[in-house]
């Protein structure tokens, strides 16, 4: 059973086409993320399943009923959008009971659904205030609280960390994954930050130019990207991509250096060109094919540190050393395990 | 407030002092001082002759029991009552051209054509259209209807100078809340389409509450409009008449002054109508600060 479903999904403003047929089966109480750099389409597929956007072709389904041609308070669907949009002139309790209120539910009723609300969002104190008395992160809350209240089969939410200051939200996130822990609803969940998506998601979604590019776990994701633009989108900071060339059928030159690569299960054609994927926190082992780079800048965090380099003189390298403090001007080593490398052909995708 | 005064350097506030004399000085010239002039009048029986006399509040009294004065106080009156209607009319065909009906643009700019009308020449146009013989009465003939004097006839020429008024004046209005709901948040919007507002339920639950500024604001307008704005339009169409029917203090005024040689009366006159427009003023005021605080 699944309960929200996408079906060959397009949508084109005039001429241009944005949204490239998208399929996508989420289950109940799955928490997905749709990730993707601007433009993508990620924000423009949500609406779309909102019911805010019309769409060009293809189907929705919530809860095996095709909504494609629904209004969106006909979907049992709620929303937290990015710019909290709260009714400026109602109040907090009023804000969180509006669904209800157009729903013809009673006022004793609504109350306690909206005090229900508030006492899981911790925000019980702030009903009689008008939106404009709170705070950024009290907004999104009453926000959520509002959604809460409509006790939807799918939350949507649009970017909803995007206004709040680092601090609160790292606290938000965790709230609202705590939130999906006590709800079990399903959710879907819009941002351009990979640490959110990475930290909150059942399953990652990377969008780019309006298709998809992979679906899986997190840690598929990081581990098994099926192509460039997903090993270096996710991750952080992002993934190293050097030039090589096929040097025999498992083993590739780069930077001078050729490298045995034994789990590769394709047959490389010698003197291919390619480029080779290696993450920063893989550039610290302690044996095995090491490259010299000099060190160009030292981001030091203390427990790590980034160093920024070159190798052989034009090949930027970002590697992330540990137990080290390294110096600008230094050559060092950098030892890595060839476990850790990937390859991609020249359009991009992954040769496993 | 205080922090506003301290912001600055001398000179600055010397240069501000110098940018803000010549409107403070006209203002004394052409209001203050006419108004204080036009007060010591009213207790005087001043003709245009250059005479006057001391008459004390006799002005006043006289006014109070004239019933000419009275009616054009009652034709005010009216007049005011039919302000929702001259707000909410315009705001709804705002909000309907806003929606995006097809050939919205084209509405606005025919809504908007009678405000660059002068007075005088919608009175022309009307003058032609409401007339006995005019084209109104000739187009409710196609119906069967009987022609009507709406002009010179005593229960509908008040109703057909408001028309008028609200026919010229509307498209300014539209135009103020078409600006008005371009400020309201499309996201709120969505928000309650999600929270499952019908049209209807999103224009008065959201929309409507969302431009409670606007419609202050063109209400005060409109009311201003109609105590001080009326008199082109009764001096073409109706001269006041027929009797006293659309006779409003303004025109009053003017007729005291000038065709019965009485400025001392109008000067009372004139200061019943400057208390109305200062209790409106006053109400502006307030409205306008507890916008501010919100």
């Amino acid at each position: 059973m699944s309960n929200l479903t996408l079906k060959n999904l397009k949508k084109s403003y005039g001429a241009v086409e944005v949204i490239k047929g998208v399929d996508l089966a989420i289950t109940p109480g799955e928490f997905v993320v749709f990730v993707g750099p601007s433009g993508c389409g990620k924000s423009t597929l949500l609406r779309m399943i909102a019911g805010l956007e019309v769409v060009t072709s293809g189907t929705i389904e919530i809860a095996d009923r095709d909504v494609t041609q629904l209004e969106p308070y006909d979907r049992g669907i709620a929303m937290v959008f990015q710019s909290y949009a709260l009714y400026p002139h109602m109040t907090v309790a009023e804000n969180m009971g509006f669904a209800l209120r157009l729903a013809g539910h009673a006022k004793p009723e609504r109350r306690k659904a909206v005090e229900e609300a508030a006492r899981i969002l911790q925000i019980g104190h702030l009903l009689d205030r008008k939106p404009a008395q709170l705070s950024g992160g009290q907004r999104q809350r009453v926000a959520i609280g509002r959604s809460i209240v409509r006790q939807p089969d799918v939350f949507l939410f649009d970017e909803p960390l995007s206004n709040l200051d680092a601090e609160l939200r790292v606290q938000t996130r965790i709230e609202i994954a705590r939130l999906h822990q006590t709800l079990d609803t399903t959710m879907i969940y819009v941002t351009h930050d990979q640490t959110e998506a990475m930290t909150l998601a059942d399953r990652i979604v990377v969008l780019r130019g309006g298709i998809i590019e992979q679906v899986g776990a997190p840690t598929d994701l990081y581990d098994d990207p099926d192509n460039a633009f997903v090993a270096g989108f996710i991750g952080s900071p992002a993934m190293n991509f050097l030039p090589c060339v096929a040097a025999s059928a498992n083993e590739v030159t780069v930077a001078g250096l050729t490298i045995a690569l034994p789990q590769l299960q394709t047959q490389l054609r010698q003197g291919e060109s390619m480029k080779m994927g290696i993450r920063p926190e893989h550039l610290n082992g302690t044996n095995g094919p090491s490259v010299a780079m000099k060190i160009d800048v030292v981001e030091q965090l203390g427990a790590t540190a980034f160093v920024h380099g070159m190798l052989g003189g034009d090949l930027p390298l970002l590697v992330e050393a540990r137990a080290m403090r390294p110096k600008a001007g230094d050559m060092i080593n950098v030892p890595f395990d060839p476990q850790h490398v990937f390859l991609f052909d020249a359009n991009g995708d992954r040769i496993r | 407030m205080s922090d506003a005064t301290n912001i600055g350097s001398k000179a600055e506030k010397r240069i501000a002092v110098l940018f803000l004399a010549p409107a403070l000085l006209l203002l004394i010239i052409f209001r203050l001082i006419p108004l204080g002039w036009g007060f010591g009048m009213s207790f005087t029986d001043a003709n245009n002759a250059g005479t006057a006399r001391w008459v004390g509040a006799d002005n006043y009294l006289r006014a109070v029991n004239d019933p000419t004065f009275q009616d054009s106080v009652a034709n005010t009156v009216i007049l005011l009552a039919t302000m929702p209607m001259m707000v909410m009319l315009p705001m709804l065909l705002a909000i309907l051209i806003h929606q995006g009906v097809p050939g919205g643009k084209f509405f606005r700019a025919v809504y908007f054509l009678p405000a660059v009308l002068s007075s005088v020449i919608v009175g022309a146009i009307f003058n032609v259209v409401l007339r006995y013989d005019g084209s109104l009465n000739e187009f409710l003939a196609v119906f069967g209807f009987d022609a009507v004097d709406w002009l010179g006839s005593s229960s509908t020429a008040l109703g057909a100078l408001i028309a008028v008024q609200l026919w010229s004046t509307f498209g300014m209005s539209v135009l103020i809340f078409m600006a008005g709901l371009t400020t309201v948040p499309e996201d709120i919007i969505e928000a309650a389409r999600i929270d499952g507002a019908r049209f209807w339920q999103r224009l008065w639950f959201i929309v409507i509450p969302s431009l409670r500024p606007i419609i202050e604001f063109v209400a005060v307008v409109t009311t201003v409009g109609l105590l001080t704005n009326m008199f082109g339009l009764v001096y073409v169409l109706t001269g006041g008449g027929p009797g006293t029917a659309t006779t409003l203090p303004e025109f009053l005024i003017w007729l005291e002054q000038g065709k019965l040689n009485r400025p001392g009366y109008a000067a009372a006159l004139s200061m019943f109508l400057f208390v109305m427009m200062a209790g409106v003023a006053y109400a502006q005021i307030r409205i306008m600060k507890r916008n501010a605080e919100v």
